[in-house]
C-alpha cells in the first residue's frame, strides 16, 4: 500500500533544458514506469519537433512540404492544428512560421532564407495547410517553421497524461520553468524576475493547471543575465521592446506555453485572448511594473 | 472584457540568500545504475567515473559519472552507454542552483494567495518548482558528447 512517503523526483536533459518529473501517493514501481513513460513522451517530441535535428518532422517539413504534403506524427500534426488555431484568433501573432526571422536574427542555426525578411502571409490565408491523415503542406516556398514556442507545453501536457495513464495520484511535469500540475494537492512555483534572475517576482499555487514563462534564455552557468529572447514580433520583425517578461496559467502547458509569446508582444491587449482561452497573466515591464489579470490572483483558471 | 490590475511594487520584494538555494537529489549513483540497466548483476568500477555493467560474463554498456559547474550551477549526472557506444540514457543525479531568494514582504505576497488556496504561504524554506526565463542546458549537452567521445569505444 501507498504511503505518504512515497515520491518519486526525476530529472533529465530535454527540450535544451532540464525536464523535472515529481509524482506522489502511489506504490514504488507504479511511479517509476510511470516516469519512464513520462519522459519517453517528452524524448518524443524532443525527437519529432526540434529545429536542430535534420531528422525531425520540423526540418523534414521545412525542407519538402512547400513541394507536396509530408506525413508527420500525430504528435506533430496536433502542434501544428493548434498553431494554425492561434495563429488564427491571435490575428497572427503568435506565428510558427517566424523561423526565417530568427536565423536572420542568429537566433536560429542555418543559412538565412533567400527570402527577404517580411510577413510570411495575411491571416487571411495561413501558410500551414493540415490536411487527411497527418499530412501538411505549405502554401508557401518561403515557409520555415520553428515550434519552440509550443512544443515544450505539449510535451509537458503529453508526459502529464502519461502519469495520469498510470493511475497516478498525484504529478507534476516542469520541463525548465514551463510546468503543469495535476493532483489534490497544489503545488507551490515561484517566478523569477525577468530582469534580475536572482529575485522572485511572486508565488503561485497552481492545482490541476500549468503555468509557462517567457522572458529570454537564463544561462546559469556562466552568468545571471538574461539573454535576449527568441520571440519576435511578425508586424515588426524585432523583438518586442515594452515586456521584459510574461508568466502565463492556463488549462492546458500547450496554450500556457503559446500564449506567452502573444502577452509578450501584445501586452495589455492580449486580455481578450487570454479570457478565450481561460487563462490568466502576469507581465513585467521593462520598467519594471507589474501588471496581472484578475485571475491571476483568484487562481481560478481551474481544468476541467 | 478582463481588466488588468497594476500591482504595487514592494518596498523589499525579494533577497537573495546565500548558495545554495535550490538543490535537488534525484539520484544516487548506484540508483541510476540500476535504472540504466536493470539486468545487471555487477558494476566493475574502470575508472575513477566509469562502471561496466556486466550481466554474468556478459557486458551490458558502460555507465559514465560527470558534473558540470558554473557561477550558479552544479549539476552531477550520469549518461548510460550501449555497447555499441551509443546513448542508451541520460540522468540528472543532482541539482544545486545558486540563486533562488527568500521572499521576505508577507503583506506582499498575500496579495498572490488564490481565493481557492486555503493554505498558508510558505515561501522561504522550500523553493521547488521555479518558472522564468528559460533555462538553457547546453552545456549538459556538450558535456554528454564529451564522455561519448571519450568512453563511446570503451564500452564493449
Amino acid at each position: 500500500m501507498a504511503t505518504a512517503r512515497d515520491r518519486l523526483r526525476r530529472a533529465k536533459p530535454l527540450l535544451g533544458t532540464f525536464v523535472e518529473i515529481a509524482v506522489a501517493n502511489a506504490a514504488h514501481d507504479v511511479m517509476a514506469a510511470a516516469v519512464e513513460d513520462a519522459f519517453d513522451a517528452i524524448a518524443r517530441v524532443h525527437r519529432c519537433m526540434s529545429f536542430h535535428d535534420a531528422a525531425s518532422d520540423v526540418s523534414r517539413l521545412n525542407q519538402h512540404a512547400a513541394a507536396g504534403a509530408v506525413t508527420v506524427d500525430p504528435w506533430t500534426f496536433q502542434v501544428l492544428e493548434a498553431a494554425v488555431e492561434l495563429h488564427r484568433r491571435s490575428a497572427g501573432l503568435f506565428d510558427v512560421g517566424i523561423a526565417p526571422v530568427l536565423q536572420e536574427a542568429g537566433l536560429l542555426p542555418g543559412p538565412p532564407c533567400a527570402r527577404p525578411p517580411g510577413p510570411l502571409a495575411s491571416s487571411a490565408d495561413d501558410p500551414i495547410e493540415l490536411l487527411p491523415g497527418h499530412r501538411i503542406r505549405f502554401r508557401d516556398r518561403n515557409v520555415a517553421i520553428d515550434l519552440g514556442g509550443i512544443a515544450k507545453g505539449f510535451a509537458v501536457d503529453r508526459a502529464l497524461y502519461a502519469l495520469r495513464e498510470h493511475g497516478l495520484p498525484q504529478g507534476m511535469v516542469n520541463a525548465g520553468g514551463d510546468l503543469a500540475v495535476f493532483g489534490a494537492e497544489p503545488e507551490s512555483v515561484v517566478i523569477r524576475h525577468p530582469l534580475e534572475p536572482d529575485q522572485l517576482v511572486c508565488q503561485v499555487q497552481l492545482a490541476n493547471e500549468a503555468l509557462a514563462s517567457s522572458g529570454g534564455r537564463l544561462d546559469l552557468f556562466e552568468s545571471s543575465s538574461v539573454a535576449r529572447q527568441a520571440i519576435i514580433d511578425p508586424r515588426t520583425q524585432e523583438p518586442p521592446r515594452a515586456i521584459a517578461g510574461v508568466s502565463v496559467r492556463a488549462p492546458s502547458c500547450v496554450l500556457a506555453d503559446a500564449l506567452t509569446k502573444v502577452v509578450m508582444i501584445q501586452g495589455e491587449e492580449s486580455a481578450a485572448l487570454l479570457d478565450h482561452y481561460q487563462s490568466s497573466a502576469l507581465v513585467v515591464s521593462i520598467t519594471g511594473e507589474i501588471l496581472v489579470t484578475p485571475g491571476w490572483l483568484g487562481g481560478e483558471n481551474l481544468a476541467a | 472584457m478582463t481588466s488588468w490590475i497594476r500591482l504595487a511594487a514592494p518596498a523589499a520584494l525579494v533577497s537573495a540568500i546565500a548558495p545554495p538555494a535550490y538543490a535537488v537529489q534525484y539520484l544516487s549513483i548506484a540508483q541510476a545504475q540500476k535504472q540504466a540497466f536493470p539486468s545487471a548483476t555487477s558494476f566493475a568500477q574502470v575508472d575513477a567515473r566509469s562502471w561496466k555493467a556486466q550481466s554474468g560474463g556478459t557486458v551490458l554498456g558502460l555507465i559514465v559519472v560527470d558534473h558540470v559547474i558554473g557561477k550558479h550551477l552544479y549539476i552531477d549526472y550520469t549518461v548510460a552507454l550501449d555497447p555499441g557506444g551509443r546513448i542508451k540514457r541520460v540522468d540528472i543525479l543532482q541539482y544545486r542552483e545558486s540563486y533562488g531568494g527568500e521572499v521576505r514582504d508577507a503583506s506582499w505576497l498575500a496579495q498572490f494567495v488564490g481565493k481557492s488556496s486555503a493554505s498558508a504561504l510558505k515561501v522561504d524554506q522550500d523553493i521547488r518548482n521555479i518558472s522564468g526565463a528559460t533555462l538553457s542546458s547546453h552545456h549538459v549537452t556538450e558535456g554528454v558528447k564529451r564522455i561519448v567521445a571519450a568512453y563511446g569505444n570503451r564500452a564493449r
